[in-house]
């Protein structure tokens, strides 16, 4: 709650002092800990935008927030059928799809801006730009597939839109709670807020935040993919030595 | 409650995982099986990923085999000499299994050869041992006493024809060491492949193909399945990063309760019976498998991150 306030008090100070269309955000949190009873995390942010000095904004502003996750290869499969059985036979890889996205508003999108204002900027899920890797180098993916890598992924709660709900504080204030599943993968992560006013941008800006596996977690994990050999050798050793115990505790 | 699990990257509720270890411990305890072909099975259906519940179950089975091989350690039940040369076998097998594993998992079509896996021989072992068992049941019911072999029988001819023949004094046995190697190799695949230690096909090839007497082919083949299984859990570690030593611990402490009391309950029911309801068991998880490889997926794209998931 502390934090909350400074937050907010230097929103004030710096609203103050704004120029035109300042806009100003922060986490609640920049730095998300993955441990041992994660079950996802709500990335909270504030913002605050002023038009000037003497006036501040009193009058109706969007927000759209985009939150975008580091980015992985990603193969997405088609089965077909072979003989009696389904298969996977088709399959195309994004190089470099986030592992995450999401896209929180304070109204729908459709009411917010027109579809080439968002699509000039990227936002959302029909204009994210994805590319596919082909035989012809990178390209733009099959349709059905980049539908299915997006509807995949939402399934997973990892790609999100119109899902996380942009709330008016009052005076130029707004706040987002946006959902961090437990399936989060972990990296650095990019925060862009854009405030729309009468369907076209007026300010934007973009803050980082990091998701890792932390104490235990982070150990256990650098420890299987640093020392793979040995972390093997751990894992037969707890085995034999469990093992054992269960056995000593199972005859009483 | 929820437990985020490093390796998997997931979170799962504690209880489910301690509940399912207790249940397929449960089985395993009344049946006297790993239960390996069950705990694989029920950790994909209920969302781990499926390389990730091979390797981990790998690592399950060796903590799960300890306490049965000492106890037939004790007893006299292990016949090391030839434990060791299916050993030998079974190291070369898990690491064909390992990488054949790592390989298709590139392709993406890991899922697929495990399904496969699973139908074929749990499909042929379940179907051979209801027969079996049933031909049994009814024998006893019309009071037939089948004739046993006489040991010398026990061999077909191609089997004494083979070269490299070795003594087994435990198993009384002479024979070719490149049987015993052949079983443990590809017991030892299974056992890479499927996240099985590979009890039921290890055992009626010990009886039927090797002729090995009963009292020592169960603490013999709980013997090998440790090293083997262990040796998996290694490979697997260092192909895939796949061991999850929590999600496997956690499965044990379900096991470890839940055969306490399959045991007790395993001990009202007669032989046959136990064999019969085990392969109906086994025939289930077949159809089950068999059954989604079938019907068309309401669902026809996965997706999976390139070189990991």
């Amino acid at each position: 709650m502390k934090s909350l306030l400074t937050i907010l008090a230097t929103m004030a100070l710096l609203l103050s002092g704004g120029s035109a269309y300042a806009l100003v955000t922060d986490l609640s949190n920049k730095r998300i800990e993955i441990r041992y009873s994660f079950n996802g995390a709500d990335l909270i942010l504030f913002g605050a935008v002023g038009s000037s000095a003497v006036d501040p904004v009193n009058d109706d502003f969007d927000v759209v927030i985009v939150v975008r996750g580091p980015e992985a290869e990603t193969v997405v499969r088609q089965k077909n059928k072979v003989g009696p059985i389904w298969v996977n036979t088709d399959n195309l890889s994004f190089p470099s799809a986030p592992g995450y996205y999401a896209v929180a508003a304070s109204r729908s999108l459709a009411d917010i801006a027109s579809d080439a204002v968002f699509a000039s900027y990227g936002i959302g899920f029909d204009h994210l730009p994805i590319l596919a890797r082909t035989s012809r180098g990178l390209a733009a993916p099959e349709p059905e597939f980049r539908a299915a890598l997006f509807r995949l992924q939402a399934s997973r709660d990892l790609y999100r839109q119109e899902r996380d709900d942009v709330t008016h504080v009052g005076e130029g204030l707004f706040k987002t709670d946006i959902r961090l599943p437990a399936n989060v993968p972990v990296g650095e992560f990019l925060v862009e807020t854009f405030i729309f006013k009468d369907g076209g941008i007026i300010a934007r800006n973009r803050i980082p935040l990091t998701v890792d596996k932390e104490g235990f977690e982070r150990a256990a994990y650098d420890f299987a993919h640093g020392y793979p050999f040995w972390y093997g050798i751990t894992a037969v050793l707890v085995a034999l030595s469990a093992g054992w115990l269960a056995g000593v505790l199972g005859k009483k | 409650m929820p437990l985020y699990l490093p390796i998997a990257e997931l979170s799962m509720n504690i209880f489910l995982v301690i509940g399912m270890g207790a249940v397929v411990g449960f089985l395993s305890g009344m049946f006297g099986v790993g239960g390996g072909f069950l705990m694989t099975p029920l950790l994909i259906f209920v969302g781990v990923p499926p390389a990730v519940a091979v390797a981990t179950e790998s690592n399950e089975i060796t903590a799960a085999s300890v306490s049965g091989a000492l106890a037939h350690w004790r007893r006299q039940g292990v016949d090391v000499k030839m434990g060791m040369v299916l050993i030998a076998g079974g190291a070369v097998g898990s690491f064909i299994g390992a990488q054949v594993f790592t390989y298709l998992r590139s392709l993406g079509q890991v899922d697929l050869m495990i399904s496969l896996a699973y139908v074929l021989f749990l499909g042929s072992v379940g179907g051979l041992m209801f027969w079996e068992s049933v031909r049994a049941i009814i024998r006893q019911r019309k009071g037939i006493v089948p004739k046993p072999t006489p040991r010398e029988d026990r061999h077909k001819a191609w089997i004494h024809a083979l070269p490299l023949k070795m003594r087994f004094r435990k198993s009384r046995l002479y024979i070719s060491a490149l049987l015993p190697l052949g079983i443990g190799m590809f017991v030892g695949v299974l056992a890479a492949i499927m996240g099985v230690g590979g009890g039921f096909v290890m055992v009626p090839a010990m009886i039927y193909l090797l002729g090995m007497p009963t009292n020592v082919v169960v603490g013999t083949s709980l013997f090998q399945i440790i090293f083997v299984t262990a040796l998996t859990t290694i490979f697997h570690s260092v192909n895939t990063q796949t061991v999850d030593i929590f999600l496997a611990v956690l499965l044990l402490f379900g096991a470890v309760v839940g055969a306490q009391v399959g045991a007790r309950m395993g001990l009202r029911l007669k032989a046959e019976q136990l064999r019969a309801l085990l392969a109906l068991m086994v025939l289930l998880v077949c159809v089950k498998m068999g059954f989604d490889l079938v019907v068309e997926p309401t669902e026809l794209f996965s997706v999976g991150e390139a070189g990991s998931h």
